[in-house]
């Protein structure tokens, strides 16, 4: 094992979760790189997913997990940052990092105009009016013809041969997430963030403009959103409202940020390994009642593991340590 | 007091007319008194008299309903909470705040990093100051535990630190001394009077009489939101409006009948005649 006094030297530890985790996250990106070479067009597009995934619950844990906003609207940016892509594409231009960059940009510009009205709310109310904006743009979307309205649109769409280079790009897109997490959770950035969410009132007495580091959090996870929507649009070769703003989109990532750990660096890419992973295999062998087992699944791993699977790797102390767990999180 | 006293030479914080009210309640009103740079206010007044909600309005938590604070001719209530702390001054909180799932040093470095520099300290010198803080305020044993963890009296010594973290020139501190013990108390004094010896205004609210009267340079009583005296911590304890405040009026008409019933007891011990004694 890597001893303490490095992992402290390279920052880990503290609020960027158990550094152990944070190693076994890197070690496993590292291991999903040879994906392609298997040349299975299925598990390609199945891990492309859990990247996707990923890539959105790292961007959910920034304002939900870090900031302590939960928010139900990430599905709006990714929404936005496929169609980004989708418009790219109809006027000719066929490049990945194009289009990532104006997703962007377009999304951090659309999280500051939603965000200055939607961060003053708390609480419920927060989460209720984030719902609305992913609900309200798949409305606009549908009654815009330049969009392809609710019939979608083609996206540009490489060869069979060259697939693997939308994986890659999401490959890329999701370590940016994690490495853009791992960095701002060990800044001044990050310590903004948490004690927003410990305490706002507090956090403002210290010196922090509230307003203003809610609405960078949510402008940056607004980016993650976008880029994974970015480069899923022309990987997909099709979009319309129903795929663009779906709900497995909007739900998946919090669940998965949830079941690795909220407000950690490596709990959401892990949430995203075991969920997609189980949802696959629940699906191959459960066809008829996987859903029945996968909401099962969820149920019992909050209620064991409130604080995430990444809460496993850190574990001292053994099962008092645990039992105190399970009481903290129901006050 | 009605009208604000004439300004004096090194006023830091000027309360001019200040009430506060919540829906009937007027919590505060028509509180004036300067604070001069490098003076020890104490703030005293019976439970429920306004001393926090005055703290509130001071370090520009609450907007006053009426009058005005300013700190150097600034007022406070234009200022937004968070740059209050860049203008220099701090404050801790009665009921502590500490953000429980980060580390004891963590919380102080938050204080350190965008407190008076509001983000231009390094993160790596804020873990400095903090670790200095830590070790002059007694909690460099706990550095590394969560703040959630410590005990009542630990919380009020992190509370002190992260105010401490902000570099104020003013620092409202509000019963920080609350649950300590005698020896406790000794030690936490010493702190005030030498973060005071470096140059910080301080404004103390606490209940615990000897140690205001030991560390003020001034006296503020409030009771009912009202300021009833203001003055040198020995003329203020001896003025009957306080005791009055403190101690109900039941209380101070019992005690002028007792002092009677006294004098007559003396006077009549007086007249026996010396032989009954033999």
């Amino acid at each position: 094992m890597i001893p303490g006094a490095v992992l402290r030297r390279i920052g880990l530890g503290g609020i960027t979760g158990s550094p152990i985790a944070f190693v076994v996250a890197l070690a496993l990106m590292g291991l999903l790189l040879a994906v392609p070479l298997g040349h299975s067009g299925y598990l390609e597009i199945v891990f492309r997913n859990i990247l996707m995934y990923a890539t959105m619950a790292y961007g959910w844990n920034l304002i939900g997990g870090y900031t302590g906003y939960v928010s139900f609207g990430q599905v709006a940016f990714f929404g936005a940052g496929a169609y980004c892509s989708a418009l790219l594409s109809a006027h000719g231009v066929d490049n990945l990092f194009a289009d990532v960059a104006l997703a962007c940009v377009v999304n951090a510009l659309f999280a500051v105009l939603v965000g200055l009205p939607v961060l003053r709310l708390k609480g419920h109310y927060f989460a209720i009016a984030t719902l609305g904006i992913g609900l309200a743009l798949a409305d606009i979307v549908a009654n815009l013809d330049v969009l392809g309205a609710s019939g979608g649109l083609a996206v540009h769409h490489v060869d069979e041969a060259h697939f693997y280079v939308y994986y890659y790009a999401m490959w890329l897109v999701a370590l940016g997430a994690i490495l853009a997490t791992y960095f701002i959770a060990r800044s001044k950035l990050g310590f903004a963030f948490v004690a927003i969410r410990e305490n706002e009132e507090a956090a403002a007495v210290l010196g922090i403009d509230a307003t203003r580091y809610k609405i960078t959090a949510w402008a940056i996870s607004a980016m993650m959103a976008g880029s994974a929507g970015a480069v899923f649009a022309p990987a997909n070769g099709f979009l319309d409202p129903s795929i663009a703003f779906s709900v497995d989109s909007n739900v998946f990532p919090i669940v998965m940020a949830i079941l690795g750990g909220v407000g950690t660096v490596a709990g959401p890419f892990i949430g995203a390994l075991i969920l997609a992973g189980a949802n696959e295999l629940l699906q191959r062998y459960f066809i008829k009642v996987h859903t029945l087992f996968f909401g099962a699944m969820i149920v019992l791993v909050v209620l064991i593991l409130p604080r995430g699977l990444v809460w496993l790797f850190g574990l001292r102390g053994g099962a008092r340590t645990w039992l105190k767990s399970l009481t903290a999180f129901r006050a | 007091m009605t009208a604000a006293p004439a300004p004096a030479a090194g006023v830091a914080l000027r309360i001019s007319e200040v009430g506060m009210r919540f829906g009937g309640l007027w919590a505060l009103s028509e509180v004036s008194f300067d604070v001069e740079h490098g003076s020890v206010l104490g703030l005293i007044g019976p439970n429920g008299s306004g001393k926090t909600t005055l703290m509130n309005v001071i370090s520009g938590v609450y907007k006053p309903t009426t009058g005005s604070v300013t700190y150097e001719g600034r007022r406070i209530a234009d200022v937004p909470t968070h740059a209050v702390c860049h203008l220099g001054i701090a404050r801790t909180f009665q009921v502590v705040k500490p953000f429980a799932s980060l580390t004891v040093r963590e919380n102080v470095a938050v204080g350190a990093m965008y407190g008076r520099y509001g983000g231009k300290r390094s993160t790596r010198a804020s873990f400095e100051r903090a670790q200095e803080l830590l070790e002059i305020v007694g909690l460099a044993r706990v550095a590394e535990r969560a703040a959630s963890d410590l005990t009542i009296p630990d919380r009020k010594r992190l509370e002190v630190a992260k105010a401490l973290a902000l570099d104020p020139d003013v620092l409202l501190l509000d019963e920080v001394m609350a649950g300590l013990n005698a020896t406790e108390v000794e030690e936490a004094l010493e702190l005030l009077r030498d973060v005071n010896r470096r140059g910080v205004t301080l404004i103390v609210v606490e209940h615990l009489m000897k140690a205001i009267v030991s560390i003020s340079t001034t006296i503020v009583v409030l009771a009912e939101g009202k300021k009833i005296a203001q003055g040198a911590p020995s003329e203020v304890l001896a003025s009957p409006q306080v005791i009055e405040a403190y101690l109900g009026s039941r209380w101070v008409k019992r005690q002028a009948a007792l002092k009677e019933i006294e004098a007559q007891r003396a006077d009549a011990v007086r007249v026996q005649p010396p032989e009954a004694h033999g």
